[in-house]
């Protein structure tokens, strides 16, 4: 496992496309002492890496097809409600190419 | 006289005999709603539920909740009516369609009369982090106690007695836990028996439709409402939906109940023991047969690290889509890529920046094969160790927590039995998708705690057939707490 320090947490943070305060990143440096303590529980089962990992509670299958029935899409002005910055149907964004 | 700290039961007569009418009911909810003290709500539907009043179907007056007045956790979309899951990064947010759940509910006539606080996001189990602050418990008029999250303002709404019946989910506990802290009853059903479409998702593989009501009656009938295969959920299941209502009934003679030990022996609180003991002797005199049964401490003690980690990790991607670009609160930059980080840093607490940072360490390249794959290799340890139980039991009976709601301002030793057991045991009814329910069990200093029961997925019936035998055993049922 990869050292816990402040770096880890700055790539970890901004892979997710957020930054933290240095009191954010420290305070949170401290709890991982808890955290990893708390980790390390579940390397002491027994057996545990040769378990097959669980993904979801139970196994469902569902082998159907839905019917081919056509249904009225959301208006576009609708689906575009909540976006800040409309204009011509379309959100804009920051231009790309300066 | 007022009607909403009373049974759905009790309302829906008054209804029929003209002793009330919807209208009524719904002035005197939104009027309990806005002098609510302990941060219940996140925003108050006076006008959308009077509208909704006036237009209801009068054909439709047989149905239960036709004109009862309902509270639905911010984490629900609901059509026009801003929703934020609590947190500021969706301040503003107007959904353009209703969650199934929803749609269900005001098919049969609820009327929302206001979307409730809650932990940011669903990401927490104190009813103490979402934007508009600290939810309290109504059972305390001095606001020292939390009532639990993360579905905090449902629970405080329902205890209050300002509506009879709310919507919240659970993800680790987060309906059953406060429902403990809060007097009521707390029903998860199986995973997959209630529709999530519309349900902000935290961890698709553990997250629940859940809800609040004041006895065990209440809550089999609504899930007659709200369960049922939904097209628009893949997840959802095609089981066949019962009448959960019919069972309640039946004796549980020869029902066989199983206590674990590890759960007990980690709670200090003695008052708590001595009622759960005295609801077991109930469960005995009503001829079931109760066992205490062993399941490894070691496992037991891995819940909670292994809830955290899968939990964490897919809130991630499940939050991905919170960027201010489609909607939200979006903060603007020089480029796309700094809009979604200024939206983002502004808009996520220090809390949940820092349960997505535990997901985002969980996940590197470096580390996913030793913490984020052997979590969902517990998990499927864990959910074994459970599922032995059920081959020779119908249900888990153990206290929902190991004690009364915590202190607002407490703290407690993140490391200790107590806590990573007693404390967060419940998220085991997550992992293996069981159906579980909270229900009152006593009272200390005036404050309530509860007692879960869990069952094998899709034996809602069997699992409400007992607890409504349990709560037949203590009396308590329809509790509401004084208000302030």
């Amino acid at each position: 496992m990869k050292e816990v320090n402040k770096e880890v947490l700055v790539t970890s943070a901004n892979k997710l496309m957020f930054d933290m305060s240095d009191e954010e990143y420290n305070n949170l440096l401290a709890e991982f002492d808890v955290i990893i303590s708390q980790m390390n529980l579940i390397g002491d089962i027994e057996g545990v890496d040769e378990a097959i990992p669980m993904t979801f509670p139970f196994d469902v299958t569902n082998t159907y097809l839905r019917e081919d029935v056509a249904t009225p899409p959301m208006d576009r002005n609708e689906a575009l409600r909540n976006a800040k910055d409309v204009v011509d149907g379309q959100i804009r964004l920051p231009r790309v190419v300066k | 006289m007022g009607y909403m700290d009373k049974s759905l039961t009790y309302i829906h007569e008054a209804i029929l005999k003209g002793e009330v009418t919807p209208l009524e009911l719904v002035k005197e909810a939104l009027l309990l709603a806005k002098e609510d003290t302990n941060n219940a709500f996140e925003y108050i539907c006076e006008k959308e539920a009077l509208d909704a009043v006036i237009k209801l179907d009068a054909s439709k007056k047989n149905n239960l909740l036709y004109g009862i007045p309902v509270v639905i956790k911010d984490n629900f979309s609901t059509k026009d009516i801003p929703t934020t899951g609590s947190s500021n990064i969706l301040n503003g947010y107007v959904p353009v369609f209703s969650s199934e759940v929803v749609t269900r509910l005001e098919k049969e006539g609820a009327i929302i009369i206001a979307k409730s606080t809650m932990d940011e996001l669903a990401m927490g189990g104190s009813g103490t982090t979402g934007h508009l602050g600290v939810t309290y418990n109504p059972w305390d008029k001095d606001k020292k106690h939390q009532v639990g999250g993360s579905s905090c303002g449902s629970a405080a709404a329902v205890s209050a007695g300002i509506v009879p019946f709310a919507l919240g989910s659970d993800t680790g506990d987060s309906v059953r836990k406060p429902a403990s802290f809060a007097a009521l009853v707390g029903l998860k059903p199986t995973w997959g028996r209630i529709s999530r479409f519309g349900l902000f998702p935290f961890a698709t593989s553990l997250d629940h439709v859940a809800y609040f009501t004041r006895n065990v009656y209440d809550s089999a009938y609504i899930l007659n409402i709200l369960a049922g295969r939904d097209d628009k959920d893949a997840s959802s299941s095609f089981n066949k939906v019962e009448d959960y209502t019919a069972n309640l009934s039946n004796s549980i003679k020869g029902k066989k109940i199983a206590v674990i030990k590890g759960i007990i022996d980690s709670i200090s609180d003695k008052e708590v023991v001595k009622s759960f003991n005295v609801s077991l002797s109930y469960l005995k005199a009503q001829g079931a047969e109760v066992d205490v049964v062993d399941i490894d401490v070691k496992l037991l003690k891995a819940i909670y690290p292994t809830y955290i980690i899968i939990s964490c990790a897919e809130a991630t991607s499940n939050n991905a889509n919170l960027d201010g670009i489609k909607f939200g609160n979006r903060i603007e930059g020089e480029s796309f890529e700094e809009v979604m980080v200024k939206t983002r840093t502004n808009g996520f607490s220090p809390l949940i920046k820092r349960r997505f940072v535990i997901g985002s360490f969980s996940l590197l390249k470096e580390n996913q094969d030793e913490l984020f794959v052997r979590a969902q290799k517990c998990r499927r340890l864990i959910v074994n160790a459970f599922n032995r139980v059920f081959e020779k039991y119908d249900a888990i009976y153990c206290p929902a927590a190991p004690s009364i709601a915590p202190l607002v301002k407490g703290s407690s030793n993140n490391l200790s039995d107590e806590y990573l057991i007693a404390d967060n045991y419940m998220a085991f009814a997550n992992m293996g998708g069981y159906p579980s329910i909270t229900l009152p069990l006593g009272f200390e200093n005036n404050m309530p705690f509860g007692g879960n029961l869990t069952a094998k997925p899709f034996q809602e019936s069997l699992l409400l057939n007992i607890a409504q035998a349990i709560e037949n055993g203590t009396g308590l049922k329809d509790l509401v707490a004084k208000r302030n």
